[in-house]
């Protein structure tokens, strides 16, 4: 009698993975030795029995899941969280084999009993894999497959990794063995237990984790753009800082007159120039602060500016207020009203006398608050319009899907688009099809950004990374992941070195070019960051955020390795200041050449019920 | 198991003409249209967050139907969100209140009716959010309080300046000049020459309506605080402008954009002079001058001010746990000396009830007797010749019985039973105490429900007490029987009974059955034996109540008939 069941066991078994020769085999022997009656080792056939059972009852997924959670939790603390990293990719992965498996109804009660676990980290996944409820669904969703086809990498120490090993073979949870074996990839690292603090499992990626590591060892050149208008200004500003000397006291003279000028100008809330101290003072701050960046020539050919432009360019760096965690900048606030919820996007010229809003019925409004191109995403194509003709110029159609995000690079006439269809592609103005399209994202690419010497690009996605893109060759350089959420905005340093990004769930991390690594997060806001700029030497960030406040964030003072006992302190003191606006969610932020901040936003008053 | 069911699926099925959906049919694509309605709904909620948005509109979900190439037909675009309305008698159940319109009859009237007012066209303003870093105070901008730095802010804050020290020594803050805008200076000029002007109550009320509104008063609060703190002083015999002085402070109080704490100090004094000062308004010698008929009615201006101190007492007193026991001890200092003026008295009293009935339980109430003793000789037509005097000790006899009254009634509406003067005669001193005896014995024979009452309601009654009561409580440990310490009063000897007790905890869980074995003890005790001997611990929360019983008995002696019409209704008890 029961060698029969375990003939039908193993014969069940073949059939459901598919041995279509052993299951042949295996008949063809059967048949043959009916006659021989040899006794199989009992605790052989204990297991094959034991196999097929579970595999038809799916209360034993949550049952061995239970088991496990429970054993997790009660662990000891000092390995409770090397641990508790598992819960989350096995919870996913017995979900999904009882979806497999067509369980409906035991898949969703799984799910409902234990998603709480993880709602805080892991939402939005969560809310996605909600839904799914047959097989072909795990097959359709990107999700789903992507999870199903990769293993994820878990790293833990040695101990917690014997500790989970005599566990799932004590307790004979072959179940949860199989699980962990076939769909986690359990790197063991040497030593002690890892701390809290570096518990950022970051997102489940698609692609097998290993390949995060090796990309961003490739070298990358970050620095600022070789021959471009700062280096200019500083030799300029070299130049008159020894007539100066040569003048001296008369100088001094000169500055304390310019203050007292400039006190008078504050007073009547002058824009754009609410501080500039003398050109001496900044001199010696320019050169002290981007001396040590390294140059670098762009790969792409550059325009050539007019002997005006430049000019103009020149003055502003020399009139640029210097800012720092003691120097706040002045805000200026650009509220748009009677919007109806229709505002999509806004824009403001470098200078602040033009601002340009988009709407949701595919038209652009520009306010002149006191003149160039402009740019804007429509509906699956790029349209480049030309302010003062007032005329659409070109079209640039290539994305199959809708256009996310397009920005113009610092210098030259190129821009990059980012789109629903999973690519960012780079343009030159002249040419109606793309130059180049970047290809790697698991998701929509959501926001883009240009490098500030014109050889990279950076892309941010709903599949929570940050890319770093050549222009040049369309490679893909760095991948940083971290974000819990889609991200929604990036932004670099003026040095190059650095770069922020932003997500939905309102987290601004910022990251080391260079070496790839996350430079811990920013945390403070509530809602969706819509926007970020560095200020023009690189020591402030500003973010705007759906929570209805613009917040100012200390870079230098972030950038500092934190003492390990203050650790937490530190974290939250970068946060310099808060500006509420009132109902009003910050759409868009950019620093003025002479660091004046402008901010646009939708005023948004809450209906009165 | 899915959110859609079969039927939904059969229902949908039937209402574009597919009248036998098989079952299974149902069944098999009930999860798949979930899916795929969860699938557009992501799409939804990433276009809404593309247009940096955050509720979800129809358009949103027309563009995700765009996206997977699905003809969108999902609602009408509109600019603000649906309004969803609950089903009536469904908890879960929601609907838009979309009413049809009868085309025939509505078209007709559409047609008549006059065209919409056009929505206002998208502008750009431009106001400066920070100079900086710091937020100028303008209409633009939040007011400042309306955003208070989370607590963690503020340990940053401190931490912040610490390092600060750490790092330069000690900061020195230099005085910091105050600048005033030009346009405040005029605004403050004007409001106060208005005020002082008297000109036209219109104009006042207009003045008094924009400091209880306007946004970028801030700066000027000091000013008016001094301005209001120099012309109470000034003015004392001005009844008029102290009104409306007052009426100033109680603007500036309600104005949501003002952080008025840091200056209630130098306000208060000023309000409690306008409570309790000796005399406010002109000398009644001056009044009978010709063109002022009738004397000032200062009485009017003190239970004025007296609703304005429970106001702050109730807006602040959370923030500065000593302002209202402060402003009880003043006024308890008014009401205790017998030396000070009627007038006087009388804004003690009502500033006293303005704070609630328990305050009055605990400060006058126990001194009522020596008060009335006091005024005595001032009511009785014999002792006071001056009509004048007469006249205003009956305004304070009157303060004083409705504060008490109001006291009583609130203390009674939990304990219906008591008191209720069933046996009692309007006669000798003698009656009247055997009177108490009964309502003892009455009591006692309704502590059954007394106690069941004490079961479900105490925590809710020391609560909202607490909440009301400034003075630090006394709490003993040892609960005192209601019974015990009502015939103290009369057998003072027989409190020692009392201190066998058994302590009982308030909070805890088997505090009710605690008790009501405690309190069947005391049952079995109370039947057999005399009543006085009965001991049965009740909760702290009593103590007070307690103590406040027999107070309330003599009051009946103390005001006879005038306080029966504050004893509440048994038959209002329904209400409770």
């Amino acid at each position: 009698m029961e060698e029969e069941q375990i003939k039908n066991a193993v014969l069940a078994y073949l059939q459901k993975k598919g041995y279509r020769q052993a299951e042949l085999a295996f008949q063809e022997e059967d048949l043959k030795s009916t006659s021989s009656s040899f006794k199989t080792d009992t605790d052989i056939a204990n297991q094959i029995l034991r196999y097929s059972k579970l595999d038809n009852v799916p209360a034993s997924y949550k049952e061995a899941y239970s088991k496990l959670r429970n054993w997790v939790h009660s662990s000891l603390d000092l390995y409770k969280h090397e641990l508790l990293r598992i819960l989350y990719p096995v919870f996913l992965h017995c979900f999904m084999d009882l979806v497999a498996k067509g369980f409906q109804q035991e898949a969703r009660s799984f799910f409902q009993n234990f998603k709480d676990d993880y709602e805080t980290l892991h939402l939005r996944d969560l809310q996605k894999l909600e839904g799914v409820l047959s097989s072909d669904h795990l097959q359709e969703m990107e999700l789903a497959r992507s999870l199903r086809e990769n293993k994820v990498t878990v790293k833990m120490c040695q101990f917690s990794f014997d500790l989970l090993l005599q566990y799932l073979h004590n307790t004979d949870s072959s179940l949860m063995l199989g699980v962990v074996n076939e769909h986690i990839n359990l790197q063991v690292t040497p030593g002690q237990p890892t701390s809290w603090s570096d518990d950022d499992m970051g997102p489940l990626l698609g692609k097998p984790q290993e390949g995060v590591s090796e990309v961003n060892t490739k070298e990358i050149k970050w620095g600022m753009l070789e021959d471009s208008l700062e280096d200019k200004a500083e030799k300029e500003l070299a130049g008159e800082a020894e007539k100066a000397e040569a003048e001296g006291k008369e100088a001094e003279g000169d500055e304390a007159r310019k203050k007292m000028g400039e006190a008078g100008k504050a007073k009547k809330l002058k824009k754009d120039k609410v501080s500039g101290t003398a050109g001496k003072s900044l001199k010696t701050e320019t050169t002290s602060t981007n001396s040590g960046v390294p140059r670098v020539k762009s790969e792409l050919p550059m325009a050539i500016f007019s002997e005006e432009s430049e000019r103009r360019a020149l003055d502003d760096l020399r009139n640029r207020a210097r800012l720092s965690s003691s120097a706040l900048p002045s805000v200026s606030f650009y509220t748009f009203l009677n919007t109806h919820n229709s505002l999509n996007c806004a824009s403001i010229s470098t200078d602040g006398a033009m601002v340009v809003g988009g709407f949701a019925d595919s038209s652009l409004k520009v306010w002149d608050m006191t003149k160039s191109t402009e740019q804007h995403s429509s509906f699956s194509s790029v349209r480049l319009w030309n302010i003062p003709l007032t005329a659409n110029l070109v079209c640039y159609k290539g994305h199959n899907y809708p256009v996310w995000d397009v920005q113009f690079s610092p210098v030259g006439h190129y821009f990059a688009s980012a789109s629903h269809d999973r690519t960012a592609r780079v343009w030159s103005m002249d040419r109606a099809q793309p130059l180049r399209i970047m290809v790697g994202h698991f998701s929509d690419v959501d926001c883009v950004q240009w490098h500030v010497n014109c050889n990279y690009i950076a892309t941010g996605s709903s599949d929570k990374t940050v890319r770093l893109w050549d222009v040049a060759t369309g490679e893909c350089m760095r991948l940083f992941t971290g974000h819990r959420g889609m991200v929604t905005c990036l932004s670099m340093s003026p040095d190059g070195r650095y770069m922020a990004s932003g997500d939905e769930d309102g987290a601004i991390m910022l990251w080391d070019l260079g070496s790839g690594q996350s430079i811990s997060p920013l945390m403070g806001h509530t809602g969706s960051v819509w926007t970020l700029d560095f200020s023009c030497e690189g020591s402030l960030l500003a973010s705007g955020s759906a929570d209805n406040s613009v917040r100012i964030w200390d870079v230098i003072g972030s950038l500092k390795p934190p003492r390990i006992e203050e650790k937490n302190a530190i974290r939250r003191l970068r946060l310099l200041k808060t500006l509420p606006t009132k109902a009003t969610p910050v759409y868009s932020l950019r620093f003025s050449k002479r660091n004046l901040l402008f901010a646009a936003g939708a005023f948004n008053p809450a209906k009165k019920l | 198991m899915t959110i859609l069911l079969k039927e939904t699926v059969q229902t949908i099925a039937q209402s574009i003409g597919i009248n036998n959906l098989p079952e299974e049919v149902a069944e098999a694509l009930a999860p798949d249209v979930e899916y795929r309605m969860r699938e557009i709904m992501q799409g939804a909620i990433k276009c809404m967050l593309h247009s940096k948005r955050t509720t979800l509109t129809t358009e949103d979900v027309n563009s995700a139907l765009q996206l997977h190439n699905i003809e969108p037909l999902y609602g009408f675009a509109s600019g603000g969100p649906l309004q969803f309305k609950r089903a009536v008698g469904q908890s879960d159940l929601f609907y838009v209140d979309d009413a049809e319109i009868d085309f025939k009859e509505g078209l007709l009237q559409l047609m008549d009716a006059p065209l919409p007012k056009a929505p206002l066209d998208t502008a750009v303003v431009i106001h400066w959010l920070a100079i900086e870093g710091v937020q100028p105070a303008i209409p633009e901008n939040v007011p400042l309080e309306a955003f208070t730095p989370s607590v963690e802010l503020k340990k940053i804050d401190t931490l912040l300046s610490k390092k600060k020290d750490d790092e330069f020594g000690v900061e020195v803050k230099l005085p910091v000049k105050h600048v005033l805008s030009q346009e405040l200076q005029v605004y403050f000029e004007k409001i106060t020459g208005l005020i002082i002007s008297r000109a036209n109550p219109s104009l006042i009320k207009a003045a008094l309506d924009s400091l209880a509104t306007d946004s970028g008063l801030h700066p000027l609060v000091p000013y008016f605080t001094q301005f209001i703190a120099d012309e109470v002083v000034r003015n004392l015999d001005d009844i008029d402008l102290l009104f409306s002085l007052m009426r100033v402070v109680r603007s500036l109080l309600i104005n949501p954009h003002i952080h008025i704490d840091p200056y209630l100090h130098q306000l208060m004094p000023s309000v409690i002079t306008c409570l309790v000062a000796k005399r406010l308004g002109r000398k009644s010698a001056e009044n009978s001058a010709p063109g002022r008929k009738f004397i000032d009615n200062h009485w009017d201006l003190r239970d004025y001010v007296a609703n304005l101190i429970s106001f702050i007492c109730r807006r602040f007193g959370r923030v500065y746990h000593n302002l209202q026991p402060r402003i009880t001890k003043t006024l308890l200092q008014a009401f205790l000396d017998p030396k000070r003026a009627m007038t006087q008295h009388y804004g003690a009293i009502k500033g006293l009830a303005a704070l609630g009935p328990r305050v009055v339980g605990l400060t006058v109430l126990p001194n009522v007797e020596t008060f009335l003793k006091h005024l005595a000789p001032d009511l009785s037509m014999e002792a006071q010749r001056s009509e004048m005097k007469r006249n205003e000790a009956m305004r304070v006899y009157g303060t004083l019985l409705t504060a008490i009254g109001v006291c009583m009634t609130s203390r009674l509406k939990y304990f219906p039973v008591f008191f209720l003067p069933r046996t009692w005669n309007p006669g000798g001193q003698g009656k009247i105490v055997t009177a108490r005896r009964t309502v003892v014995s009455n009591s006692l024979s309704d502590s059954c429900t007394v106690s069941q009452l004490t079961n479900t309601s105490p925590r809710k009654t020391t609560t909202s007490a607490d909440a009301q009561d400034s003075q630090p409580m006394e709490i003993e440990c040892i609960g005192h029987s209601y019974h015990s310490s009502m015939s103290t009063i009369e057998l003072p000897s027989q409190d020692v009974k009392s201190d066998a007790k058994i302590v009982v905890d308030v909070s805890g869980m088997d505090h009710s059955q605690h008790q009501s074995q405690d309190m069947a003890r005391s049952r079995e005790q109370v039947e057999p034996s005399d009543s006085d001997k009965a001991i049965f611990p009740l909760s702290d929360s009593w103590k007070e109540d307690v103590t406040l019983g027999p107070l309330f008995s003599s009051l009946i002696d103390l005001f006879g008939e005038a306080l029966l019409p504050f004893v509440p209704r048994t038959e209002l008890n329904i209400f409770l």
